[in-house]
């Protein structure tokens, strides 16, 4: 600890460069003028200047879930935190570590509806994990240090820290980078070993065993364990949209993402299984069906979750191990090793086996019978893109397209906004994602309702040459309510469909972006070159079906073990 | 529904009272009274919350509680291993002198004071449990509440040690 003399908005930065910060997305405003005097001369932080306060908090949050290490976003008052809010609310709901920092009045006028007022910590305090306004410039050590401890530890979240101006401007003595935290705040990390004891209990009996992988195996960075488990017990892995790249969605044990738009015999393992080992997962409704008591019914169900409150919130689960995945796993793995042999060659093996076969042969022939243009296209891109390959999406029929047909490899490539399912997400985290692995190629898989939601951000893309490609599924329609409205609503298209505008190439190349149509499946692969090629950020406007349809599918308020649209499927 | 006392040691910051009755709204739950007020550890506030609900979403409540990052400590307060008491205010009506009377005889059975009394009014207060005080305001609405005020039940642990 050093003791020093500072102003505060000088405290936040030394305090940001501490805590390893090297990039934060915002926009400055009145409130903020002293911070940015002070990053004006800071080389340590890139500062991206977004084009909406939307997009820095995607931004912030795409470059976490790529590199794991906390993002940051920066709003002025008002506003500009106001507009934070969709952006924060989504990293949270996805667990993903975000420091949001806010511009606010003046302490002295706080309360009076002052010009850019708005009270941020009452709004933000339902969508984050915690919020700060701080009061006295000598706090800001402290909060800003305990902002990326909370953010980044435990189950993972947003913090937010409101700054009024006068604590920015005001000077004080402080003490940097204090290591002191909360009374309140301790993470349950290490798990409890009576209940791994219990859980390899079960698994070394189970017959039919299956690992169920959400976003906690990523957020852990526990895939490795994960693959080491599911090779020896010869358990099968489904995962949840936010557990994608968890396992290499092409090891003969993966089936793929289950739930309401999951692969069919995903579902099926869920249905046939005798324990389910559920990893960081929350089971969503999206994954579980709406008739609990079709989920899972002859298995013991086991839920390994860092957030103690998931226990028993969603279902009722058999046994709850709270901690670390990555910590529990080798604990599991540990045990059951000292208790028996590798399993090979079960019968349940040789099921799944069969059950892979038939989800991969439903993702890999495009030449399949009742193949859309979007189904086409979407595995196109996922054979033409590397196992390092980044892709982000949007939210509705191209986000689905892209869970179900995208071949996963690795964590972190697959970025979607799972819980708040936002629109508009896709791009800005693309950035994020692209800025944060500025050597891998970035996709957004979006469609044109989602893209014109964030699109303005082609200007910070084009600016600060981020060279992402955005493949737009583009139909003229918000597609997944259209969907919706053909399937469950008797075809009436109740204000689903978007008109004729924009030109997606126009529009992109005014911004200077690259762009092209692809009409035809066919064109896609030639016109990927070229966006990649072209070095600058890109824009592939692609023709799909207005009627292309996300199947198969739960229908909303069904079971996991009724799916319709299977006909498209390969039946074993 | 059982009623449930949750008694909690949060973090003495503005903005705690409206986080917790935040993590309440969000989570559907209703709580039936709150009280808070300084507690025996500098920059800690204790909470006592009585919320109407099931088992299990006593458990959820719990758990939520102990997330905030302002929550130093949650204790669930079972009913018969706990001293629970709510304080009550209330104005009666009196016409007569009669009435007067019986009021008066009837707080004096229940343990309420009278602080205050006027010709036509008696003001009384009641440190009680709040079933006993539930009764004893059923008893006075005979003769007219004029106005009732509580505070919302506080509790606390019987025995030595009761914070486990």
């Amino acid at each position: 600890m050093t003791r020093e003399k500072l102003s505060g908005a000088e405290i936040v930065v030394e305090e940001l460069k501490d805590e390893g910060v090297e990039v934060a997305f915002g926009i400055p405003g009145g409130a903020l003028l002293d911070l940015y005097d002070v990053l004006y001369k800071e080389e340590a932080i890139r500062h991206i200047l977004m084009r909406h306060e939307q997009c820095a908090a995607h931004a912030a949050d795409g470059y976490a879930r790529v590199l794991g290490k906390t993002g940051v976003c920066i709003a002025t008052s008002g506003p500009g935190a106001t507009n934070l809010v969709t952006g924060l609310a989504n990293a949270n709901m996805d667990s993903s570590p975000v420091v949001a920092l806010t511009g606010q009045v003046p302490t002295s006028v706080i309360g009076t509806n002052a010009f850019q007022e708005a009270s941020t910590f009452t709004i933000t305090m339902p969508i984050t994990k915690h919020n700060f306004l701080v009061k006295r410039t000598s706090d800001l050590p402290k909060i800003i240090h305990n902002a990326f401890y909370i953010a980044n530890t435990g189950r993972k979240g947003v913090v937010l820290v409101d700054l009024p101006t006068d604590i920015l401007a005001g000077v004080a003595e402080v003490d940097l980078h204090p290591k002191e935290t909360f009374a309140g705040y301790k993470p349950n990390i290490k798990p409890n070993q009576v209940q791994i004891k219990r859980v390899v209990e079960i698994l070394a009996n189970a017959e039919r065993p299956l690992i169920l992988a959400g976003g906690g195996v990523i957020s852990a960075d526990a895939a490795v364990e994960l693959r080491h488990l599911a090779d020896f017990l010869g358990a099968p892995v489904v995962t949840t949209l936010m557990g994608k790249g968890a396992i290499p969605e092409n090891h003969p044990f993966c089936l793929g993402m289950a739930g309401m738009h999951g692969q069919l015999y995903a579902n099926r393992a869920i249905n046939e299984c005798d324990a389910l080992l559920a990893l960081g997962t929350r089971f969503s409704d999206r994954t579980t069906g709406w008739q609990l008591d079709q989920f899972a019914p002859d298995a013991t169900i086991i839920h390994v979750d860092i957030d103690t409150a998931e226990i028993n919130k969603n279902m009722q689960v058999d046994i709850p191990i709270v901690g670390d995945v990555k910590l529990a796993l080798s604990g599991i793995l540990k045990l059951l090793e000292k208790k028996r042999e590798k399993k090979t060659g079960s019968e349940w093996e040789k099921r799944i086996k069969k059950m892979h076969e038939a989800c991969d042969s439903c993702v890999e022939d495009i030449s399949r019978e009742g193949a859309s243009v979007s189904d086409i296209l979407i595995k196109e891109i996922s054979k033409l893109l590397d196992d390092d390959a980044i892709v982000t999406t949007e939210v509705g029929q191209c986000q689905m397209f892209a869970a179900y047909y995208y071949m996963t490899k690795k964590p972190r490539t697959f970025i979607s906004s799972g819980g708040l399912g936002t629109m508009g997400f896709g791009f800005p985290a693309a950035i994020g994602a692209k800025v944060a692995a500025p050597d891998k190629k970035v996709v957004d898989i979006a469609g044109d309702g989602s893209f014109l939601m964030t699109c303005q951000d082609m200007a910070t893309c084009v600016e600060n040459d981020i060279p992402v490609v955005v493949c737009i599924f583009d139909n003229r329609y918000l597609g997944m309510i259209r969907q919706f409205q053909e399937l469950f609503f008797d075809k009436k298209y109740s204000q689903s469909g978007l008109g004729i505008t924009p030109d997606f190439v126009k529009l992109a190349e005014s911004f200077g972006c690259y762009a092209e149509r692809v009409e035809k499946p066919e064109e896609l692969k030639d016109a990927l070159n070229n966006a990649f090629e072209s070095g600058k950020p890109a824009v592939l406007d692609m023709i799909v079906g207005k009627e292309d349809k996300v199947l198969p599918m739960i229908p909303p308020g069904g079971s996991i073990t009724r799916m319709i649209g299977t006909e498209r499927c390969k039946h074993i | 529904m059982q009623t449930h006392i949750i008694s909690l040691l949060v973090e003495d910051n503005p903005g705690v009272l409206t986080r917790m009755s935040g993590m309440f709204t969000m989570r559907g739950i209703n709580i039936t009274s709150l009280t808070v007020s300084p507690c025996e550890k500098e920059g800690l506030s204790r909470m006592t919350v009585a919320i109407e609900g099931s088992e299990s979403e006593l458990e959820m409540v719990r758990k939520q509680l102990s997330n905030l990052i302002e929550v130093v400590k949650v204790v669930d307060l079972k009913e018969s291993e706990a001293i629970i008491r709510d304080l009550c205010l209330l104005k009666v009506h009196v016409k007569d002198p009669e009435a007067r009377s019986e009021v008066m005889q009837l707080a004096e059975s229940y343990g309420a004071k009278i602080l205050d009394a006027a010709l036509d009014s008696v003001t009384l207060e009641l440190t009680e449990e709040p079933k006993k005080i539930d009764r004893f305001v059923d008893l006075m609405r005979h003769f007219g509440v004029k106005q009732l005020f509580r505070t919302g039940v506080t509790a606390i642990g019987i025995g030595a040690g009761v914070e486990r």
